[in-house]
């Protein structure tokens, strides 16, 4: 055990924290016991003031405060490597939606290739179709003759389509 | 910086894909038909309607075969008298011949469409229809004759 200083046996006899022989011992020891009552109980009444004054006061944004601690509190504890990786910004243009539209570009490309590639007619065949710039039937022989020309779209074959000629008998048919 | 680049060129992708090609579907003007040495094929040909049709010969007809099929409304294709032959300038020819029929081509020089022509279809020795036409190699020329008993008479040219 150590010695207690003058000081501390004086605050612990101010707070009655003192047993019996200590307090005793302490007293006896004291050299104006009036002035040191007086002094405890000046002390003793200061304390007392504080105690009502000092109340802590209510406070009218609570709620705000404990969001506020809330927040500290998990971001203290939040792990160090995510505290590390610095927040990304989030847009629209994700990797994942700029490779789902790179694909789909790619798609539409191929489409289009193939319809214009399709569309385009073998590179060994002449562009240029037959044309019928004029025709002829003789009257005499079939009055009621007319001319129509069109084009079949499969094999591009032009037509000279000669209504009204006089109908042969089969026997016309040989070779 | 890099999104926005592959965005860049992602939309130039799209772009380009939608825009055909200006010549798609255009005449090649550079191209021409060869200046002499292609042969005509030419055919008088019986369409009629057949129980069993007999397939089309030669190659040329048998090419055509659908398309005749689908715009005369007959099945079977008969040729009467054909003949192959090369066109020359200036140089009259006789084509196909058959019994009653003779075709008669005088060449009149080459365009940049194709061969001009004068054909004369002859039925015994009158001239039943004469034409000019230009021929082209991809695009056959089929006149539509005269009602043979219960079928059709076509004729036929196809450059080759």
């Amino acid at each position: 055990m150590f010695m207690k200083t003058f000081e501390e046996k004086w605050t612990a006899w101010i707070d009655d924290e003192l047993n019996e022989s200590e307090r005793a011992e302490f007293e006896a020891a004291l050299e104006d016991r009036a002035a040191a009552e007086a002094d405890k109980n000046q002390t003793h009444k200061l304390g007392a003031l504080l105690k009502e004054q000092l109340q802590p006061r209510a406070m009218g944004n609570e709620a705000f405060f404990h969001h506020q601690l809330r927040e500290r509190i998990e971001r203290e504890t939040a792990s160090p490597a995510a505290r590390a990786t610095p927040a990304l910004r989030q847009t629209w243009w994700s990797i994942r939606r700029l490779l789902s539209l790179g694909a789909a570009s790619l798609a539409v490309f191929a489409v289009c290739t193939f319809l214009v590639m399709r569309e385009e007619p073998a590179p060994n065949q002449s562009q240029y179709l037959t044309h019928i710039l004029n025709s002829r039937v003789d009257p005499g022989m079939n009055p009621d003759a007319t001319v129509s020309i069109f084009q079949t779209k499969d094999d591009r074959a032009t037509v000279l389509w000669v209504d009204g000629l006089k109908s042969l008998p089969s026997d016309y048919a040989a070779k | 910086m890099c999104r926005i680049l592959f965005a860049a060129l992602t939309g130039a992708a799209l772009l380009l894909s939608t825009v055909a090609p200006a010549s798609a579907g255009k005449p090649r003007r550079g191209a021409q038909p060869g200046r002499s040495g292609k042969k005509v094929w030419s055919g008088l040909v019986v369409a009629t309607n057949a129980a069993k049709p007999l397939p089309a010969t030669p190659t040329e007809l048998h090419r055509l075969d659908g398309t005749l099929r689908r715009t005369f409304g007959y099945n079977q294709f008969e040729v009467i008298g054909q003949s192959r032959r090369a066109l020359q300038n200036g140089e009259a020819n006789w084509l196909a011949v058959s019994k009653h029929f003779s075709l008669h081509v005088d060449p009149r020089g080459v365009s940049s469409d194709g061969y001009r022509v004068n054909l004369q279809l002859f039925q015994d020795r009158q001239i039943l229809l004469e034409t000019d036409a230009t021929l082209s190699t991809s695009s056959p020329l089929v006149i539509r004759g005269p009602q043979v008993g219960a079928g059709q008479l076509l004729l036929l040219l196809v450059v080759q």
